[in-house]
C-alpha cells in the first residue's frame, strides 16, 4: 500500500511524538542514576542535568547502606516480599482450586466476595487494622506485615487461577483419581506442577506490588526507634530528614538500590508481567 | 454411576474445608473485619488508643456536610480522576496504536521501556518529582524554564494553590500510561489484520480505520481502563499526595484520602476519620455504577 504525502507526514508526526515520550520516560530514570553518582558540591554549584564529575562518587551507595540502614531495609524487604508472595500464593492456588475444581454450596458467592475485595478501598480499613495488629503485638514486626501483604495478594491471586483451573483438562484428575491418590494428593503432585505458568504470572505480579507498597509499610512499621523498615518507608523516612541534613547523593543512591532488583525481575519475566497485566484487568 | 459411600463425602468435605479455610481466615481477619469494623467506628467518638468509644449516630457524618475541607477534597479527587482519565486514555492509546499500526521499527523495546514508570514504588515517584519541582537553584524544571526566561524562575511548583494540583496531576499520569498503553496494544492486537485489509482497499484512510474499526473494537478494553482509572485514583491517589504535598499549602492539595489519613493518625479523631472513609467506599462505588450505566448506552449506539 503506497502512503500519500500526508499519510507519511503523519507517520513522521507519529514517530515524533513516540520519541518524545519515550525521552520523558527515560531521562527521568537515566537523570536518578546519574545523579547517585553525584557529591553535594555538584548538586548546588551545576546545572541539574549537567553530568556527573570524575571521579564518581559510588561511595554514595555504600554511605547509603550502611549510614542510612538501608542494607537493613534491603533485607526486611527482600524477606516480607518473599514470604508474603509465598503465602499469597499458596493460600490463593488452594482456594482457586477447589472453586474452579470442586464447587460447593457458595462457592461462587464466596469467589464473589473475594473479587469485589479488589474494589474496596484499602484506606477504609486502614485505622482498624493497625489498631487490631497492634492489639496482638504485630505492629512493628515483619510477620505482621507479611501477613497483611500476603492477606492484600489473595484477592487477585483467586481471581487469575480460578480462570487458570477452569481451562485445565479434566482428565488428569480423573486419571488421578483412579489411581487411588487423594484430592490433596492430587493437587500437590499434579496440579500445582501443571500450573507453573498462572502460578509464576500471579507471584511477580504479588512481587512488584508488595516490594513496592509504601502505606500499609509505613503505618504498621511505624516507631522510629526501631526502625524496621522496607525500602519505600526507608526513602520516605530519609526524604523526611532532608529538611535538616541534605544529602542529595545518598538520596537518589537509594531511589537506585530500590528500583534494580525490580528492572532485574522485569528483564527476567517481562512476558509474564505483560501477561499478568492483560489477565488482571479483565475483571 | 455407583454411590458414593458418606466416607467419601466425608474425606471430600475436609478436604474442601482444608483447602479453603485458611485462605478465609486469613482474608476475614486482615482484609473483611477492618473494612466492617470502619464502617461502625464512623458512629463513634473515639480517639484511638483510649478506650472509651462514645456512640453518637450519625454525627461525624453530619460533621462531613458542615466540612469545608471534605468539599475541597471531593473537588480535587475528582479533579484528578478527570484529568487522569481524558490525560492517560488519550496517551496510551496513541502510543498503542502507534506502536502497532503505524509500520514503527523497534516496537517491542519501545513496549518495554514505556513501562518503565509502572515498575516503581510511588516513593521514588514522590521523591524523583519533588526533586524535580524543587524551587531552589536545584531543581530541574524551575533550571530548565530559567534558560527561556530572562531572570531565574523560582515558581513553588507544589508550594502555592493555582499550581500545587497540576504538578501532582503529571507525576500521576506519567506513571500510569504504560499499564493502559500495553492492555490496549493487546486488545488492538487480537484485532483480525483482514478488517483493516478490508478497509484499505476500499480506501479507507487511517483515520477512518482508527475511527471506525480500532476505536469500536477496543472499546471494551477502553471502558476497563476507564473504571479502572477511576477506581485507583478514587481509592489510592492520597499515597502520592501524602508524599509530595501532604494536603498542602493550606488544606489546597487535600484529597479525601489524604484528610483521612491527616484527622486519623495525627489527630486521632478516628471515628470522623472512619466516616470519610465510608464516604470514599460510597464514592467509589457509586461512580463505577453510574460510568458502567454511561459506557454501556455509548456501546450500544455504535
Amino acid at each position: 500500500m503506497k502512503l500519500t504525502k500526508t499519510e507519511s507526514l503523519v507517520t513522521w508526526i507519529v514517530r515524533l511524538l513516540v520519541l518524545v515520550w519515550t525521552a520523558a520516560v527515560v531521562y527521568p530514570l537515566l537523570w536518578t542514576l546519574l545523579s547517585s553518582l553525584k557529591d553535594n558540591k555538584q548538586f548546588y554549584g551545576n546545572k541539574p542535568w549537567a553530568l556527573p564529575e570524575l571521579p564518581l562518587q559510588w561511595s554514595n551507595f555504600a554511605y547509603v547502606w550502611t549510614e542510612y540502614k538501608f542494607g537493613g531495609y534491603f533485607l526486611n524487604s527482600v524477606g516480607v516480599t518473599f514470604a508474603a508472595t509465598a503465602l499469597a500464593v499458596l493460600l490463593s492456588a488452594m482456594t482457586a482450586y477447589v472453586i474452579a475444581r470442586y464447587p460447593f454450596r457458595g462457592s461462587s458467592l464466596l469467589y464473589f466476595v473475594y473479587v469485589s475485595a479488589m474494589m474496596i478501598p484499602l484506606i477504609l480499613s486502614l485505622i482498624p487494622l493497625f489498631f487490631l495488629l497492634d492489639g496482638i503485638g504485630l505492629t512493628n514486626n515483619l510477620l505482621g506485615l507479611i501477613l497483611v501483604y500476603g492477606a492484600g495478594a489473595l484477592p487477585f491471586g483467586i481471581f487469575v487461577l480460578v480462570a487458570f483451573y477452569k481451562s485445565l483438562p479434566k482428565e488428569m484428575e480423573e486419571a488421578a483419581s483412579i489411581d487411588g491418590s487423594s484430592e490433596a494428593g492430587t493437587f500437590f503432585r499434579i496440579m500445582l506442577p501443571l500450573s507453573k505458568p498462572g502460578l509464576i504470572t500471579v507471584a511477580i505480579m504479588n512481587i512488584l506490588t508488595i516490594w513496592n507498597e509504601y502505606i500499609l509499610g509505613t503505618v504498621i512499621m511505624n516507631d522510629p526507634m526501631k526502625k524496621i523498615y522496607t525500602l519505600p518507608v526507608g526513602i520516605a523516612v530519609m526524604q523526611g530528614e532532608m529538611q535538616y541534613r541534605t544529602e542529595w547523593g545518598p538520596l537518589f543512591a537509594g531511589l537506585v538500590v530500590s528500583m534494580i532488583p525490580i528492572i532485574i525481575l522485569y528483564a527476567l519475566f517481562q512476558r509474564q508481567i505483560t501477561g499478568g497485566i492483560t489477565a488482571g484487568a479483565v475483571k | 454411576m455407583t454411590a458414593k459411600p458418606s466416607s467419601y463425602r466425608f474425606r471430600r468435605a475436609l478436604f474442601i474445608l482444608g483447602f479453603t479455610l485458611p485462605t478465609f481466615l486469613l482474608f476475614s481477619l486482615i482484609t473483611a473485619y477492618p473494612m466492617l469494623r470502619g464502617l461502625y467506628i464512623s458512629f463513634f467518638e473515639w480517639s484511638g488508643y483510649s478506650g472509651s468509644m462514645s456512640f453518637i449516630g450519625l454525627d461525624n457524618y453530619k460533621r462531613l456536610l458542615k466540612d469545608n475541607i471534605i468539599g475541597t477534597a471531593i473537588y480535587n479527587d475528582y479533579f484528578l480522576v478527570f484529568w487522569k482519565v481524558v490525560l492517560i486514555l488519550a496517551i496510551a492509546t496513541f502510543l498503542a496504536v502507534a506502536l502497532t499500526r503505524m509500520n514503527l521499527k523497534r516496537t517491542g523495546l519501545f513496549r518495554v521501556v514505556l513501562f518503565f514508570p509502572n515498575l516503581i514504588s510511588v516513593v521514588v515517584i514522590g521523591v524523583l518529582w519533588r526533586y524535580i519541582y524543587n524551587p531552589s537553584d536545584i531543581g530541574f524544571l524551575n533550571a530548565f524554564l530559567s534558560l527561556f526566561a530572562g531572570d531565574p524562575v523560582k515558581t513553588v511548583w507544589l508550594g502555592q494553590e493555582n499550581t500545587a494540583m497540576w504538578s501532582i496531576l503529571a507525576p500521576a499520569v506519567w506513571a500510569g500510561i504504560g499499564f493502559y498503553m500495553i492492555l490496549l496494544m493487546a486488545a488492538i492486537m487480537n484485532i483480525p489484520e483482514s478488517f483493516y485489509e478490508a478497509a484499505g482497499i476500499d480506501g479507507a484512510s487511517r483515520w477512518h480505520q482508527f475511527k471506525h474499526i480500532t476505536i469500536p473494537l477496543i472499546w471494551e478494553q477502553m471502558k476497563v481502563s476507564i473504571i479502572h482509572i477511576v477506581i485507583t485514583t478514587l481509592n489510592g491517589s492520597f499515597i502520592i499526595i501524602f508524599l509530595m504535598t501532604e494536603g498542602g499549602p493550606d488544606n489546597s492539595t487535600q484529597v479525601m484520602g489524604s484528610y483521612l489519613y491527616q484527622i486519623g493518625f495525627q489527630q486521632y479523631h478516628m471515628g470522623y476519620a472512619s466516616a470519610i472513609g465510608a464516604l470514599i467506599l460510597i464514592l467509589t462505588l457509586v461512580t463505577s455504577l453510574i460510568l458502567n450505566r454511561l459506557l454501556k448506552r455509548e456501546t450500544i449506539q455504535m
